[in-house]
């Protein structure tokens, strides 16, 4: 049972954001490091985070699948409050394992070191989710991870231990293993910086096809070309905040913020 | 000049034989209480919840830093008093060396898990998977090929700690073998094969744990 209440019939594109963060703030221990976030991304968006290593760009992605609890705030993932439940009281609880699970497994997460299971193949990383999450029939999962494996190019490294492809097919594979789960929305959480140069241009072209393909996508990067080309809103992050929101061009021809120009000086 | 006579031993070959077997009784019996508990106190141990990591660790720390041998001798003599239970000398001591080893595998259980990149449950819960279904699929999978070693290690310290029952008249190889130096006074002969009986049980343990190490190596 999904727990999404609009869920079911064609989910209305009328205002409702797809994700909705309100307020967000997250501590480490004393350290406060996102203050106060306010962030829609509507369907078919694709948003671009970039800013100064530090400024919490990866921690907000991370509170929006929850893999980084948030303390104050919310996040809405079509209208369902992320990671919590309320009680008859109004007070937040710990939101069940299972319902958290199908909320996770319906936003895509590709990781800045790939994190694919070294002891699966190339195809059984991009199966798993759908056989053991989704329960699919082993040889549906096979079909539509071979067909996913073949559109981000590596279709004949299907089964092939991930220690013995290269970085961009790695990365590759691992946008795989997360579509496998045909989710609505897909993070992104630095998905290019670990790989050596000549790899990128791979990896960003797959992310270029989804995003054409009307995928809402949240990516933190550190690629300016791909968000100039790709985003369809760029937010600057400096110390936990956001300074500043607009268009990719906008922002690199003009920015408005002293620290968003100090910024960018360094990377463009 | 000291004669040998390991003709003596090879006479009582049958007790030796039967000696060993005793031994490898308890070895499997409190190596399987040891691995199941051992799995369960070591999860316990890495919850987040108090209600279960602190009686684990208290269970793991108790059994750490007291003499094994103490261990046997108070589950015999001391738990009938305080409980009124009386374990016959062979279930005290399966209890006793399942007990010890199930701290030791906690260990080992807990250090493989806490060895796995974190990324890795990241990743498994990322697709939607529950902590159970990430421990089962992804993490234990992979922690348990790096905790075959000190497995092994552990094992082989077991077989070895199953002498101690002899302290409580169980017929393992070494009570035997006390029994036998009473009878044909031969120390040297005797505890000489009852060396080398351990060491038959144990080393091919240890051989074929380099063997699984080096084949599960190469499929990476």
């Amino acid at each position: 049972m999904s727990p999404t209440p609009a869920d079911g019939a064609a989910p209305a594109e009328g205002p409702q954001p797809l994700l909705r963060v309100a307020g967000l703030c997250k501590r480490f221990g004393a350290l406060k490091v996102l203050h106060g976030i306010d962030l829609d991304v509507h369907r078919g968006e694709v948003v671009v985070i970039i800013g100064p290593s530090g400024s919490g760009k990866s921690t907000l992605l991370n509170c929006l699948n929850f893999l980084e609890p948030y303390d104050e705030g919310e996040v809405h993932f079509d209208g369902v409050l992320v990671g919590y439940r309320l009680d008859d009281k109004g007070r937040k609880r710990p939101m069940s394992h299972r319902a958290m699970s199908e909320l996770r497994s319906e936003m895509g997460m590709v990781f800045q070191s790939f994190n694919l299971f070294p002891h699966k193949t190339v195809l059984q990383n991009v199966i798993e989710g759908p056989r053991i999450v989704r329960r699919q029939r082993r040889k549906e999962a096979i079909a539509l991870g071979q067909a996913l494996l073949d559109k981000v190019g590596i279709g004949d490294k299907a089964h092939v231990y991930p220690a013995n492809i290269s970085g961009g097919q790695q990365q590759r594979a691992a946008i795989a293993r997360a579509l496998a789960m045909r989710p609505r929305a897909m993070l992104f959480d630095e998905p290019t910086s670990a790989l050596d140069p000549e790899l990128v241009g791979e990896v960003l072209d797959v992310m270029k096809t989804l995003a054409a393909e009307g995928m809402t996508m949240v990516v933190v990067t550190h690629e300016m070309g791909f968000a100039r080309e790709v985003a369809d809103r760029l937010i600057v992050m400096d110390h936990g905040r956001i300074i500043e929101v607009g268009s990719a061009q906008e922002i690199f021809a003009s920015p408005t913020h002293p620290r968003t120009a100090e910024f960018l000086r360094k990377v463009l | 000049m000291y004669t040998w006579h390991f003709d003596v031993p090879w006479d009582y070959r049958a007790v030796f034989l039967r000696g060993a077997a005793v031994t490898a009784e308890i070895s499997v019996g409190a190596l399987i209480i040891g691995l199941t508990c051992g799995l369960v106190i070591g999860l316990a141990r890495l919850s987040k919840r108090r209600a279960l990591s602190w009686p684990a660790a208290f269970f793991v720390e108790t059994f750490r830093s007291t003499p094994t041998i103490v261990q046997l001798v108070w589950i015999y003599y001391a738990l009938p008093i305080l409980t009124g239970i009386q374990l016959s000398a062979y279930n005290a001591v399966l209890l006793g060396l399942g007990g010890h080893t199930a701290a030791y595998m906690a260990e080992i259980f807990r250090a493989g898990v806490n060895s796995i990149e974190k990324g890795q449950m990241r990743a498994a819960l990322a697709i939607g998977m529950t902590p159970y279904q990430a421990m089962r699929r992804i993490i234990l999978p992979q922690a348990v090929r790096r905790m075959v070693p000190p497995f092994v290690n552990e094992f082989a310290t077991l077989v070895k700690l199953t002498s101690l029952a002899s302290v409580l008249a169980v017929p393992e190889i070494l009570h035997e073998a006390n029994n036998l130096i009473a009878s044909t006074y031969r120390p040297m002969e005797i505890y000489s094969t009852v060396a080398l009986c351990f060491a038959l049980i144990v080393f091919p343990m240890i051989y074929a744990a380099s063997i699984l190490e080096k084949l599960w190596r190469k499929d990476r």
